[in-house]
């Protein structure tokens, strides 16, 4: 019946809910009474009767104005206060940067840490986000935090908690935004200190590579949204794919191998695959080489195909990972791949020459 | 005593001259200026639309039986629910009262021949169908998409749905409110019959005047909004956008401007209805008239001055929501009064059970659930996590239907002798109503919860653990789509089937029951001279309680 | 009040033009006369929400609206104000003639009235034109097309004297850049009045020249952005083409209201039994006059105030 009490103000809020439905009570008790009681004690016995005349009174029209004037007022300074202690925005929170956009949340920790619909913060400390959008309206909807603000292009808006209680909570958008605007969603992740220090500095439990990209796939990134929603999604089909001939937009075909399926985050509106709109976004800048290898191994679990392929070579992305606390620190190489066809010159991109086996670069952040 | 036995056995024969067999042909209905024809012609239409609206509804819980977003694709569902509300609100709801019973009966209460302006009535009718006919055109061609609330940018720079030609129906359908309106007003002025003072008058029609108030000076500000959305979608640039230096927020100022008044046309008309009802079937004059009367005024005017308790968390100062709130726990004083009345005028009345007061009772304790619930929404500290979740669309669908579509129904039947003449099956009759009001609580009041637990709103899918409450909700959705179906069958049954009304079935006091059923088009032989006062029920209201004793005991017999 | 104690007697005397639904003309005149009040009160509500964008955006950015207002012709806006005023004294005169039954005086005033009004609408004509040609209305592709610098001055509509807008081009005020145009956008170059605000700000850093919205809405990294002040510019001229254009829509059914007064006028239709039509058509009339009197300043007048303070 009730979410979690996960912040300092959620036990307010609860006690204002309940304060009022006290006093939904306490005044739903006399018209009800008056209806049913009444309602059987005076009920018709003679057709046609005619009760005796009763007169206004105006002793009982101002009592029963007074009194839930008073109560209304109660009810506005209760809310009042509990709202002004709720928005007024404390000197010493903890920034976080937070835009929506259709149909994620994009947040940034002062570190640098960034995530994709998730929210780690640690417990008892009182967290301060800055939040706009880059298109439409959304709304940060935290339940257990009893808390939520909408974002609105062109401006800045501020929301701040302080959570008490170690645990994964919904964030949902709040405002409607279009297409995915129940999909726009994801988590917030407390934690106790020691355990949120560790998450900043990239400690993340040992998970396989499969696992990791599952995780990616279905959570983090938001991909699941466009690519698992069934018969009627908006993204490729991706079950069975890897090793096969895809159609693209265009007529050609291509190989979906694991360049083809890197060069699909990095860059998706390159090759579109026939039948569906180009709106895939880039998550060029978001996923470290170690995530896209994660997610390639995922992709090609849903062919079947579980093995992985990890090999040696130094990570090039070590001189990046001074722009974020997130250090990356297995190795990143791809499987030797076929040549991509018909497309040279992609800026970012990893052209593959024929047999070189370039270590990938990973040059954006 | 034989003329006397004839009379009582002619009594409650069909007159044989009466507005509905005035004339046969489609042009005596379509160029009609009889004020009962239009409001017929406006019965026909608002059911058309409540019955797709209703369709979109079946959709919608349909689609929330399960968390994941199975039966519609998000696109889909999108348009479903905003077409709900778009058909519901504007093409059911806000004519509903006024342009159906305001129509027919506001004339016959004060004693006047027709309205003031009956060719702007006849308008009125036209331009409510034209709207109706684009905004209809526009759904089968694809729809709309943006919540009946049109925010921008999503509205003016984003959807890809037919936004301006729906908007369009929309504006051209609010001149069809603003003329309602006015004309309610010049009439309730004007066309008094003598003795028939401001304080005699009933208090449905105090309601519908409180209501025109709102409709002629709200409405041309949600007008003017629409209007430049449009612009703004046709001519890419504009006001809204804030690329341009535009204010999104501009646009939920204005449109709350009018749509906070509005969601008061959207249920005075039924406090109206309601005091007719509890005070009729109570027999007893209605407690504190003056109380009642006034407070349906403070409520139109109070109900200008809170639009921004829609938008706590748009990103508006702390200072004005404060402001908002205060005022918004002050105009929900005047309906505290108005349900305290209402049960002081139980007391001590001779209280029937018909069908009409099952409505009216119906109405006092859903409103009641409604009404506080708003309070909860209008304390700032509490709407922050309320707002935009299931809590508020529970909230206002109490208000709404447990108020407005119910006591409309209830009127429907209460009058539904005077304006065909005919009389339903009461059986059935309280079946229905009975299967409404349990089907209408199963269906929303699980959504309280659902809100509170941080359920949002306009979500196609959700999260599993909320699933059981959203299948009550269904479960009592079925319930209250058969409730509401039921008086389509045996009303129409009853135009076929029923027994003769005669003119006054329950020998009430009120104006419209002093002529004839169905009334001829001049609504009454002679200009009636008012001589007693409001919901008198003792000798002074002249009623010739005896021969309906007589009546009654010859019929038993 | 009205009170009408006869009970219906179809025999007495029907005076002409007296409705079915009324007891008596002075039922119908009362009614008509609120009908027509009510109406005019939600129009001013109507045009309520534009004043409201306006009031918002003024004081958000009143530099630009005062950039904006400085190339509207306060010439042409105040021969409409008078032309407008000179026609509701000439229907003023009108309904007088009507309850004094005088036919031919009022056909005289109605079509005077008309001529006034057409007047108007003919300033209104070269007004929009003469933005058309500067570039000055803000929906792309509806201002005239140039490439390759012509000179300000339009050459498919030329004005037998100066206006404002150009007298300025030719001085160079607009910018001393030549017309370019090719997609017909809207252009604004013309930055001058932020420089001259930051340098005041400079000589006096007590005083307040720009508002808050001012002080990012215009810059870019610290620089005047000329883009971004167009934008601002383009919101007042928006604004001026929704409310002036409306008001001019208001006054096209005027003149047909106006069209169908003076037909019935001619046949003797009004007179001291009968004239309540011609004192509401005046009262229409009378209402959209007073929407330009408000408008007229606040559009027309803000820049001389500003720039000349």
């Amino acid at each position: 019946m009730f979410p979690d009490q996960a912040s300092t103000f959620a036990w307010h809020v609860d006690a204002l809910y309940f304060y009022l439905i006290l006093v939904s009570v306490v005044f739903s008790i006399p018209i009800v009474a008056a209806i049913v009681f009444f309602g059987l004690r005076y009920r018709e016995k003679e057709k046609y009767a005619t009760p005796e005349e009763m007169h206004g009174s105006i002793m009982l029209e101002t009592t029963w104005s007074i009194i839930p004037f008073i109560v209304s007022m109660t009810i506005f300074l209760g809310g009042a206060i509990v709202y002004y202690n709720q928005f007024r925005m404390p000197d010493d929170g903890m920034d976080v940067y937070v835009v929506g956009k259709q149909w994620m949340w994009k947040i940034q920790h002062a570190t640098g840490q960034r995530e994709i619909n998730e929210l780690h913060v640690p417990v008892g400390r009182r967290v301060k986000l800055t939040m706009t959008t880059e298109d439409v309206l959304h709304d940060f909807f935290v339940p257990a935090f009893r808390t939520k603000m909408d974002v609105v292009p062109g401006r800045y808006t501020y929301l701040w908690f302080e959570a008490t209680k170690p645990g994964k909570y919904h964030l949902f958008c709040a405002e409607y935004c279009g297409l995915n605007h129940s999909g726009m969603g994801g988590y917030i992740y407390v934690m106790e200190q020691r355990d949120f220090d560790n998450w900043l500095s990239g400690n993340v439990s040992g998970q396989t590579p499969v696992e990791q990209g599952k995780d990616l796939f279905e959570n983090k990134l938001g991909c699941a949204s466009c690519h698992a929603g069934g018969p009627q999604q908006r993204g490729a089909k991706l079950e069975g794919i890897y090793g096969h001939e895809v159609k693209l937009v265009g007529g050609q075909t291509v190989l979906a191998d694991d360049a083809y399926i890197r060069e699909s985050i990095l860059n998706p509106s390159a090759q579109i695959v026939e039948g569906f709109q180009p709106i895939m976004p880039t998550f060029k800048g978001q996923v470290t080489e170690e995530q896209l290898v994660s997610l390639v191994a995922y992709i090609k679990s849903l062919s079947g195909i579980t093995a992985t392929t990890t090999g040696g070579g130094t990570g090039s992305t070590a001189a990046n990972s001074a722009a974020s606390g997130n250090t990356i620190d297995s190795a990143n190489t791809m499987a030797p791949r076929k040549a991509e066809r018909g497309r040279t010159g992609q800026e970012g991109s990893n052209p593959n020459t024929p047999g070189t086996g370039t270590e990938p670069t990973n040059s954006n952040r | 005593m034989q003329n006397v036995d004839a009379l009582d056995a002619a009594y409650n024969d069909r007159p044989t001259k009466n507005y509905l067999n005035n004339g046969y042909t489609l042009k005596s209905w379509l160029l009609t200026k009889d004020h009962k024809r239009i409001a017929i012609m406006y019965l026909v239409s608002v059911s058309v639309f409540f019955l797709m609206g209703g369709l979109y509804a079946a959709t919608i819980r349909l689609e929330l039986l399960t968390p994941a977003s199975d039966l519609l694709e998000s696109g889909t569902y999108n348009k479903v629910f905003t077409q709900h509300g778009i058909l519901m609100i504007f093409f059911f709801l806000i004519p509903s009262i006024p342009a159906v019973l305001g129509n027919f009966l506001l004339p016959i209460m004060i004693g006047a021949k027709d309205l003031a302006l009956p060719r702007i009535n006849l308008l009125s009718l036209y331009l409510y169908w034209v709207g109706g006919a684009l905004t209809l055109w526009a759904l089968t061609q694809g729809g709309v998409d943006t919540g009946w609330t049109f925010y921008t940018p999503y509205s003016t720079s984003f959807s890809n749905t037919f936004v301006m030609a729906v908007g369009l129906g929309i504006f051209i359908n609010g001149f069809s409110s603003i003329l309602t309106g006015l004309n309610f007003i010049v009439t309730v002025h004007t066309m008094r019959a003598p003795g028939m003072t401001w304080f005699r008058l009933p208090l449905f029609v105090w309601a519908q005047y409180a209501t025109s108030l709102i409709m002629v000076l709200g409405t041309p500000v949600v007008a003017i909004t629409i209007l430049l959305v449009a612009i703004e979608r046709v001519a890419r640039v504009g006001i809204f956008d804030p690329s341009i230096g535009g204010d999104p927020i501009l646009f939920q100022h204005l449109f709350w401007f009018y749509s906070h008044p509005a969601v008061y046309i959207m249920v005075l008309p039924g406090m109206g209805v309601v005091s007719e009802l509890i005070s009729n079937f109570s027999r007893k004059k209605i407690f504190g008239y003056e109380f009642i009367a006034f407070s349906s005024i403070a409520i139109a005017v109070f109900g200008f001055l809170v639009w921004g308790h829609h938008m706590f968390v748009s990103g508006q100062s702390i200072y004005a929501g404060l402001v908002f709130s205060f005022l918004t726990m002050v105009v929900a004083i005047p309906s505290a009064i108005k349900m305290f009345n209402w049960s002081a005028t139980l007391y001590k009345g001779s209280i029937s059970f018909d069908t009409p007061m099952l409505y009216g009772l119906g109405f006092m304790g859903l409103f009641l659930i409604g009404g506080l619930t708003g309070l909860f929404l209008g304390s700032m500290g509490l709407v922050v996590h309320l707002t935009d979740t299931y809590f508020v669309v529970a909230h206002f669908h109490y208000v709404m239907v447990g108020g407005q579509v119910i006591a409309y129904l209830g009127g429907i039947h209460y009058w539904w002798p005077k304006i065909t003449g005919k009389m339903y099956s009461e059986f059935w009759g309280k079946v229905s109503a009975m299967l409404i009001f349990v089907g209408f609580n199963l269906t929303f009041f699980p959504q309280f919860i659902l809100g509170y637990l941080g359920m949002p709103r306009r979500y196609a899918s959700y999260p599993a653990e909320m699933q059981v409450l959203n299948i009550f909700s269904t479960a009592g959705a079925s319930v209250l789509g058969i409730g509401l179906l039921m008086p389509v069958i045996y009303l129409a049954h009853s135009l076929f089937y029923g027994k003769n009304a005669g003119p006054n079935p329950w020998m009430l006091p009120g104006l419209e029951w002093r002529t004839a059923s169905p009334p001829p088009t001049e609504n009454f032989e002679t200009t009636p001279v008012v001589t007693w006062e409001a919901y008198e029920f003792g000798e002074e209201s002249g009623l010739d309680l005896e021969g309906a004793r007589r009546r009654e005991s010859v019929t038993t017999v | 009040m009205a009170t009408h104690a006869e009970t219906l007697d179809h025999e007495h005397y029907h005076p002409p033009g007296l409705q079915h639904q009324f007891e008596d003309m002075k039922q119908q005149e009362e009614s008509v006369s609120i009908g027509m009040w009510l109406f005019l009160a939600q129009e001013i509500m109507f045009f309520g929400g534009l004043f409201t964008v306006y009031l918002v955006f003024r004081s958000r950015f009143p530099m630009a609206f005062a950039a904006g207002s400085n190339h509207l012709d306060a010439f042409w806006g105040g021969l409409n104000t008078l032309v407008l005023i000179v026609s509701s004294l000439t229907m003023a005169l009108t309904v007088y003639y009507a309850q004094k039954g005088n036919r031919n005086m009022q056909v005289i005033l109605i079509v005077l009235t008309m001529f006034f009004g057409a007047v108007f609408l003919g300033v209104k004509a070269i007004e929009y034109t003469d933005k058309y040609n500067s570039g000055l209305v803000p929906v792309t592709g509806l201002n005239k097309r140039a490439v390759g610098g012509e000179a300000h001055a339009s050459t498919n509509f030329v004005l037998p004297f100066e206006t404002r807008a150009s007298a300025t081009a030719a001085e160079g005020g607009h910018g001393d850049a030549p017309y370019v145009n090719p997609k017909g956008d809207f252009v604004w170059t013309d930055t001058s009045l932020i420089s001259n605000a930051l340098k005041e700000q400079a000589a006096d850093p007590e005083g307040s020249y720009l508002t808050t919205a001012e002080r990012y809405g215009y810059f870019s990294n610290g620089n005047i952005d000329a883009n971004k002040f167009r934008d601002k510019v383009r919101i007042f001229f928006w604004i001026y083409f929704v409310m002036t254009g409306l008001h001019a829509l208001h006054m096209v059914v005027g003149l047909g209201l106006m069209a169908w007064l003076g037909w019935k006028a001619w046949l003797g239709t009004y007179g001291p039994d009968y004239y309540m039509p011609v004192e509401m058509s005046g009262l229409y009339w009378h209402f959209v006059d007073i929407v330009w009197i408000f408008l007229f300043p606040l559009l027309y007048l803000l820049g001389r105030h500003f720039i000349h303070a």
